[in-house]
C-alpha cells in the first residue's frame, strides 16, 4: 500500500511538474477556453436574455470549453509519455499499470479543475450571471464540474493511452472519446443549468447519471488499464 | 573460406555462476511476419553476451522482449529465477535498459529525471546517488540542462546513468556505441567492463564488430530473426570474428 501511494504520488508530482513546465499546454487551454467564452459572450451580448436562458447559455459555454480543453490536455499528457519512450521507462520501474492510470486521472483532474476555477467566474461575468450566483451555488457548480471532469478523465486517459500510440492519434481521441462521454456531458450540462437557474440541482436523475457514469467509467477503465498500457 | 575458430553451441553460459537471465523458444510475429524465431539465450553473472547482426535482424525486438517491454508470441523468459512473462512487475527492477529512446522526459534535466525514476524505484539517499552517477558518466556540468538540449553522446551517457540508477543485476544495451565519438565509445566500454566486474549479466546488441568484441565475453550472430552461437572470447580473435561476421552476415546483403 505504501509503495502504491509512493508511486501514485510521485507520478502526480511529475505530471503536474511537466504540465506547468511546458507553458505551451497551459497557455493553449487557457486561451482556448477564454476564446469560447468570449465568442459566445459577443454573439449573445451585450444585452443578454432573461436569467433562465442565460443559465442554459452559460452551461453550454462552460461544458463546451472544458470538454475541448480536456481533449487537448489529455492528448498532451499522454503524448509526453510516448515521446522518448518515457512510458517504457516508467514501466521498467515496476509500477502497476493501474497505478499509472490512476495517477494520470488525478493529475489531469487537478490540472483541469484549476482551469475551471479560473474560467468559470470569467464566463459567469461575461454572460452577466456572476452577480446573481451565490458562493454556495458557485461551490456546488464547481462540485458538478469536478465530478464531470473526473468521469471525462477516467475514460479519456484510457482512450488517450490507446490513441496516442496510433498514427493520427490526436484527432482520433476526439472521435472515440466524445460519444463515450456523452452521458457525462448530458448529466453535467443539465445539472449546471439547474444550478444556475434555480440555485439547486432540482432533478436527482441528472446528478445520478453524472455520478453513476463517472464512477462506472473510473472502475471499468481502472480494470482495463493494465491491458491498454502493457500492450 | 576456412576460419580458424572453434564453433560450438554456447547458447547456455558457464556452470557454477548464478544465472541472471534465460530465455527459451522466444518467437515474435508482427502480423504474420516472424521477426524473432525460436531464440534461446542466457546470461550469467559477470558475463557480457554480444549479439551482432545487421539492421532489421530482430536485435531490438529481442532486446525489448528480454526487457519485458514487448510480449513475445511464444516462449519463456526467466530473470533472476522468476518467470518474467507472468510476473513482469517484480522482475523489472532487476533490469537496466538502454534502447534507442532515452526512456525519460526531454523537458526535465538529467537530475530531475534521475530523481523522478529514483523515487519510483524507492532508492535511499537519492540525491547523493543522482549526483554521484551523473558525475561518473561525465554529466556533472549539465545536470540542470533540459535533456532535449543534449547531443547524442550526452543522451547516451544519461541513458547509461538512468539504466544503472537502481543497481540492476541485468543490463540490456541496444546499440550502445551508435552515434558516439571515440571518447564516448571508450567510456561505454569502460563502464561495461566495470559493471561486468561487479557481477552483472549484460547483453549488448551491435553491428560494430570491433567494439562488440572488446565489450563482450561471448558472441552470437542474429540473422533474419534467428540466433546463432559463435564463440567465447577466449576461443576467437577479433580479426577472426570480423571475418566470420563479414562472411556470415555482410555477404547476405
Amino acid at each position: 500500500m505504501k509503495e502504491t501511494l509512493r508511486h501514485i504520488g510521485t507520478l502526480i508530482r511529475k505530471d503536474l511538474g511537466l504540465h506547468f513546465r511546458s507553458k505551451e499546454t497551459l497557455a493553449l487551454i487557457f486561451v482556448f477556453s477564454l476564446l469560447v467564452v468570449l465568442i459566445f459572450a459577443f454573439a449573445f451580448g451585450p444585452v443578454f436574455p432573461e436569467k433562465a436562458e442565460r443559465g442554459k447559455l452559460t452551461a453550454s459555454v462552460l461544458w463546451a470549453a472544458f470538454i475541448f480543453a480536456g481533449i487537448i490536455t489529455l492528448n498532451r499528457s499522454l503524448t509526453l509519455e510516448r515521446t522518448s519512450g518515457a512510458l517504457h521507462g516508467i514501466r521498467l520501474t515496476g509500477v502497476d499499470a493501474s497505478n499509472f492510470y490512476l495517477a494520470k486521472v488525478i493529475s489531469n483532474l487537478i490540472f483541469l479543475s484549476l482551469l475551471e476555477v479560473v474560467i468559470t467566474p470569467i464566463a459567469l461575468q461575461f454572460l452577466d450571471l456572476l452577480n446573481l450566483v451565490t458562493v454556495g451555488v458557485l461551490l456546488k457548480l464547481m462540485g458538478v464540474l469536478s465530478i464531470g471532469t473526473l468521469g471525462f478523465c477516467a475514460v479519456g486517459v484510457l482512450l488517450a493511452g490507446m490513441s496516442t500510440s496510433a498514427s493520427g492519434g490526436e484527432s482520433l481521441l476526439s472521435v472515440i472519446l466524445l460519444p463515450l462521454v456523452l452521458p457525462i456531458i448530458m448529466g453535467g450540462a443539465k445539472c449546471t443549468v439547474s444550478l444556475l437557474v434555480n440555485g439547486t440541482v432540482a432533478s436527482g436523475m441528472w446528478l445520478n447519471l453524472l455520478v453513476g457514469y463517472s464512477l462506472i467509467f473510473l472502475a471499468a477503465a481502472y480494470l482495463l488499464a493494465d491491458a491498454v498500457i502493457e500492450e | 573460406m576456412a576460419i580458424p575458430i572453434r564453433l560450438f553451441l554456447c547458447t547456455y553460459p558457464f556452470r557454477g555462476f548464478p544465472m541472471r537471465l534465460r530465455a527459451t523458444g522466444i518467437t515474435k510475429h508482427f502480423g504474420h511476419r516472424p521477426i524473432v524465431k525460436d531464440v534461446d539465450i542466457a546470461v550469467d553473472a559477470g558475463e557480457v553476451v554480444t549479439i551482432f547482426g545487421p539492421n532489421g535482424a530482430g536485435k531490438t525486438t529481442l532486446l525489448k522482449i528480454l526487457a519485458t517491454l514487448l510480449r513475445p508470441t511464444s516462449g519463456q523468459l526467466e530473470i533472476e529465477g522468476t518467470a518474467a512473462l507472468t510476473d513482469s512487475l517484480n522482475v523489472r527492477s532487476a533490469l537496466g535498459v538502454v534502447i534507442h529512446e532515452s526512456l525519460a522526459y526531454p523537458d526535465f534535466s538529467p537530475y530531475e529525471n534521475l530523481k523522478f525514476f529514483g523515487r519510483m524505484y524507492g532508492i535511499a539517499q537519492l540525491e547523493e546517488r543522482c549526483t554521484t552517477l551523473l558525475a561518473e558518466v561525465g554529466l556533472n556540468r549539465f545536470i540542470h540542462e533540459p535533456l532535449r538540449h543534449f547531443s547524442r553522446g550526452m543522451t547516451q551517457r544519461f541513458m547509461i546513468a538512468r539504466a544503472l540508477l537502481h543497481h540492476p543485476s541485468v543490463l540490456l544495451f541496444d546499440e550502445p556505441f551508435s552515434g558516439l565519438d571515440a571518447a564516448a565509445k571508450q567510456f561505454v566500454l569502460q563502464r561495461i567492463a566495470r559493471e561486468r566486474a561487479e557481477g552483472k549479466g549484460i547483453i549488448i546488441t551491435t553491428h560494430n564488430t570491433e567494439l562488440g568484441y572488446l565489450a563482450g565475453t561471448r558472441f552470437l550472430f542474429m540473422i533474419n530473426g534467428e540466433l546463432e552461437a559463435v564463440a567465447r572470447k577466449d576461443d576467437i580473435a577479433m580479426g577472426a570474428l570480423v571475418l566470420l561476421y563479414e562472411e556470415r552476415v555482410v555477404n547476405l546483403v
